[in-house]
């Protein structure tokens, strides 16, 4: 990997509808915010590269819950302008809880 | 409230996609789309989500949606004896003013019945009060006169204003149909009356002001007409994963089975700057990571090179997805050659039809063989590692030799490309205003004889996949298509068979029963080498369609 990459460490909570949604639709959801967000978007490699994103373990479907998600971008943000900027993209009943590091 | 996690797929029923449109009902008309088939499916319609959009767009409209249930929902709905509700506000659907119904697939017209029952409305158009059931998407809307207050016929951008303004203006039923059948495009079957006399279809006006013949109407400025910029988008993936936009409508080509030439007739394209600022709001307003560029034949586009420059150029940074389905062989090797490798593709289609140069010809099939085998040859350096191929059988003129030819055909390239080859075998349907819609459909036998002399002659090799259309599907889609007002009691038996097996819908047994139980000889819709249909009276305004009504 030769790009720079800038990890932001952020707990989010899931409730209301968006528990309805697996894990993988997590993903998409998140990626599509941040995309709308137009913050500065780090990518997988490969053939169909997609917003790199990782989670601290799989939040049940069906259930209200909080995880860690590492958000990584391609340029420094403060962790402000993530959450101001990603706030008004997130459906409702995905909320950022905190913001860790 | 009802727990949405007991269902398979729960987002299904949920209707919270980013960009919803929710409004409440006070003081405005509400009308809800319903898609006779999956959630999955009905939100990979274009047709639907631009409807949506453009109803909502009037402050005094509220446009909902719903979809054919899972069965495990459905079940729940008649367990507990609850109707059928719309995703938005979980309204029952028997609270709208209108249900507005895509038919474009006959095996869904079955489907249809049953959202109206699972609804709790009556099923046929007389029975019911005040409701209104528009349908649309259909070629041939005879076998549904019954259950359909009023189809439109066309692109129904073109038809919204005057919609909406009669719902504005008329409040009954009776009026509102009345106001309706004056306006182009709208067809209220009530209206008139369709008799079988000496084998030809007579049409009467029974209410003097209604139009005949029924014109089909279109947008005539596709680069204006309205896009849904604010893009549905689920939080979940549906079948067709990636924002479709349309680059041009209509084909102007001439290949004689085709029927959406006439259903999308005249061919019209967006310009290549409009068609970028589109992919710009809809990106920014949806986050959308893959599109496609939509139209029947994206080699005939005239801007094409410069569109995949712009939008490369454009969207390179942000890693979005660039399809481009329905492309020449002939434009791989020129014009595009240096464009493709920009795009993400994994795969080439051609619907080359035939093995046979002469019968390929015959059908209107303009492709040629040996620009195909260099194009496949060519393809192979963009890391591209299958073809997939459509071939058509059951046509009259077509011999045995033409049907070993596809085998000889696949064995060929296969052995030149060394690609991978998927492999469609499907059967011939002379669908309602293609330009074959006088040729007789092959029978069963005649039909299964031919594709046992097609698959005696494919070559067995694990890198070639084949898969052939069953027969009496094609046969049961030919019937419906074709068929006349005598029909609707085929599909609501049919559809009553369908609470009890989901399945009834594909079940030769079942229609073959339902045809025998109400008198109808389904040979008489396939036999039709005639000039008088039962959808005779619709003008589409193809050139050749006005020629013939003056034969």
């Amino acid at each position: 990997m030769n790009e720079q990459r800038f990890l932001i460490k952020a707990v989010i909570k899931k409730s209301d509808e968006m528990i309805y949604f697996s894990q993988i639709d997590l993903g998409l959801v998140l990626e599509r915010a941040l995309r709308r967000a137009e913050l500065p978007l780090y990518f997988t490699q490969g053939f169909r590269p997609r917003v790199k994103l990782s989670f601290s373990r799989a939040l049940k479907l069906g259930v209200e819950g909080e995880e860690e998600v590492t958000f990584y971008f391609s340029k420094n943000i403060t962790p402000q302008e993530l959450q101001e900027k990603l706030k008004k993209q997130l459906p409702h009943g995905l909320t950022i809880l905190k913001i860790i590091e | 409230m009802i727990d949405f996690k007991l269902f398979q797929h729960p987002q299904r029923y949920i209707g919270n996609e980013w960009n919803v449109i929710k409004k409440s009902h006070n003081k405005r008309i509400p009308i809800c789309l319903c898609y006779p088939d999956s959630y999955e499916i009905g939100m990979s319609n274009l047709g639907l989500r631009i409807i949506y959009s453009l109803l909502n767009d009037s402050d005094d409209i509220v446009c909902e949606r719903a979809f054919f249930p899972g069965e495990d929902f459905n079940n729940f709905l008649l367990n507990n004896n609850q109707k059928l509700f719309s995703l938005e506000t979980k309204t029952p659907l028997a609270n709208f003013e209108v249900l507005g119904f895509n038919f474009n697939y006959e095996l869904n017209f079955v489907n249809f019945l049953y959202i109206l029952s699972l609804a709790k409305i009556p099923l046929f158009s007389r029975a019911r009060k005040d409701l209104i059931v528009l349908g649309g998407g259909i070629a041939n809307p005879e076998s549904l006169a019954d259950f359909v207050d009023v189809f439109y016929i066309g692109e129904f951008e073109a038809g919204t204003a005057s919609f909406i303004e009669v719902l504005r203006k008329y409040k009954d039923k009776k009026s509102r149909l009345e106001a309706l059948c004056e306006i182009e495009g709208f067809y209220v079957p009530a209206f008139y009356s369709a008799e079988l006399k000496n084998d030809k279809y007579e049409f009467n006006k029974i209410y003097s002001y209604a139009k005949l013949p029924v014109k089909r109407t279109y947008v005539s400025n596709l680069d204006k007409s309205h896009y849904p910029l604010k893009w549905l988008t689920p939080h979940t993936a549906i079948v067709h994963d990636r924002v479709p936009i349309e680059i041009a409508r209509g084909c102007p080509n001439r290949c004689t089975f085709c029927q959406a030439r006439a259903m999308y007739y005249p061919y019209r394209e967006k310009k290549a700057e409009t068609v970028c600022r589109i992919i710009r709001e809809i990106y920014k307003n949806s986050g959308y990571e893959n599109f496609s560029l939509l139209s029947l034949s994206s080699s005939d586009y005239s801007q094409i090179e410069e569109l995949i420059d712009i939008l490369f150029a454009e969207f390179k940074q942000k890693r979005i997805g660039l399809a481009l389905p329905s492309l020449r062989a002939d434009d791989i090797l020129g014009k595009l050659y240096s464009k493709l490798h920009l795009l993400r593709k994994t795969s080439l289609t051609v619907a080359i039809e035939s093995a046979n140069d002469s019968l390929r010809n015959h059908i209107g099939k303009k492709i040629d063989i040996k620009k195909l085998f260099e194009t496949a040859r060519l393809i192979r350096t963009f890391n591209l590692k299958h073809i997939k191929l459509y071939f058509m059988i059951g046509f009259k003129e077509e011999t045995e030799e033409d049907l070993r030819a596809i085998g000889l055909f696949l064995e060929k390239l296969n052995q030149e490309t060394h690609l991978s080859l998927n492999v469609s075998i499907n059967v011939f349907v002379p669908k309602p205003f293609s330009l074959r819609e006088d040729a007789t459909m092959a029978e069963k036998d005649t039909l299964l004889d031919k594709i046992n002399i097609v698959k005696n002659g494919l070559p067995k090799r694990r890198s070639i996949n084949i898969s052939i259309s069953p027969v009496e599907k094609s046969i049961l889609e030919a019937i419906i298509s074709r068929a006349d007002r005598k029909f609707s009691s085929v599909i609501l038996d049919v559809s009553k068979a369908s609470c009890n097996n989901r399945n009834a819908a594909g079940n030769w047994l079942i229609w073959q029963e339902a045809m025998s139980k109400n008198h109808i000889d389904c040979a008489a819709y396939l036999k039709a080498e005639t000039i008088n249909f039962p959808w005779s009276f619709i003008n589409t305004g193809l050139p050749e369609c006005n020629l013939k009504k003056h034969e």
